[in-house]
């Protein structure tokens, strides 16, 4: 692994993204870390207000009944919403928002693509939400390990070693810690 | 004419109306959309709804502002507004509840329990 070199002579404080985080910061000397495997991150930057946030989610398996091939959107959905909200609550505009996508790598063959599935919903959410999609690294066989210096909007990812990956499977969205419904 | 239930769901990502429409639809409700509190009163102003279904973070008049126009106006005052939102803090749902909100619903939604919240509050 290659250190970077530095901009300032203050060192970085490097927060990594876990699956099913989502963060955000306008902090000059912040960077966010994540390793994907079939996982996507997604990096957003607002340049009027220098904020950036990064998630990382992995799509849940579709519930019963739902066909085989298809992966359950909710969660993916609920995931680009909390980075978007967090965005907009430290001043940026959703008019605003840049995209970058990473990950949705297919890293054991014969299994199902879960990387395309996650990468194609991305993309799709993206397009929907006419949020522009300034750069992609997606699909492919490898891990990757993204580095996202928000206030800067700047990026970088490299293939790592699919060791350095944990890789999680989808697991079916649990009911109960989902759409809990409280009447006043 | 329709029997069906007609839900006004308010969302201003397209993601989200278009998970709401599908988990609506495919359970046999009427359902109009719009994408933030100002389109939905709009619509509101020529249309009869039986639930109104907000998210709470929009543009031009959030979820708030829509939940207290409408209890504040005569011709939908007594419907139904549920609470759609990321948020779970005790603080929003404390004030969604004092504009008048009639419960709060923490996405990601299920699809079977949003149903079965809407036929309670429609009857």
């Amino acid at each position: 692994m290659t250190a970077h070199t530095p901009i300032a002579s203050k060192p970085l404080t490097r927060i990594t993204i876990l699956q099913g985080q989502a963060r955000v910061s306008a902090g000059p000397r912040v960077e966010f870390s994540t390793v994907l495997g079939s996982c996507v991150a997604t990096c957003f930057y607002d340049p009027e207000v220098e904020l950036g946030g990064m998630n990382h989610f992995l799509l849940a398996e579709p519930p019963q009944g739902h066909a085989p091939a298809a992966v359950d959107e909710h969660y993916g959905v609920y995931l680009m919403e909390v980075l978007i909200n967090e965005m907009l609550t430290y001043g940026a505009a959703k008019h605003r928002l840049r995209a970058h996508l990473y990950g949705g790598a297919n890293m054991r063959a014969g299994m199902a693509q879960i990387g395309t599935m996650n990468a194609d919903f991305a993309r799709r959410f993206l397009q929907q939400e006419k949020i522009p999609l300034l750069r992609e690294d997606l699909g492919g066989t490898s891990a990757r390990r993204v580095e996202f210096r928000p206030a800067h909007g700047q990026v970088r990812c490299r293939t790592v070693a699919n060791t350095l990956v944990s890789e999680t499977t989808p697991t079916p969205r649990k009911p109960a810690i989902s759409g809990d419904v409280e009447l006043f | 004419m329709s029997n069906a239930l007609r839900i006004l769901t308010v969302d201003d990502s397209a993601s989200m109306r278009a998970l709401l429409l599908h988990a609506l639809g495919a359970n046999g409700f009427d359902v109009a959309q719009a994408d933030d509190g100002l389109a939905a009163l709009d619509w509101l102003a020529l249309n009869d709804v039986d639930v109104i279904i907000t998210d709470i973070n929009m543009p031009r008049l959030d979820g708030f502002g829509l939940i207290e126009q409408v209890r504040s106006g005569r011709r939908h005052c007594d419907r139904p507004i549920l609470v759609l939102s990321t948020e779970s803090s005790d603080e929003k749902k404390a004030r969604a509840r004092a504009a008048g909100a009639t419960g709060w619903i923490v996405k990601p939604f299920d699809a079977e329990k949003l149903v079965a919240a809407v036929r309670r509050v429609a009857h």
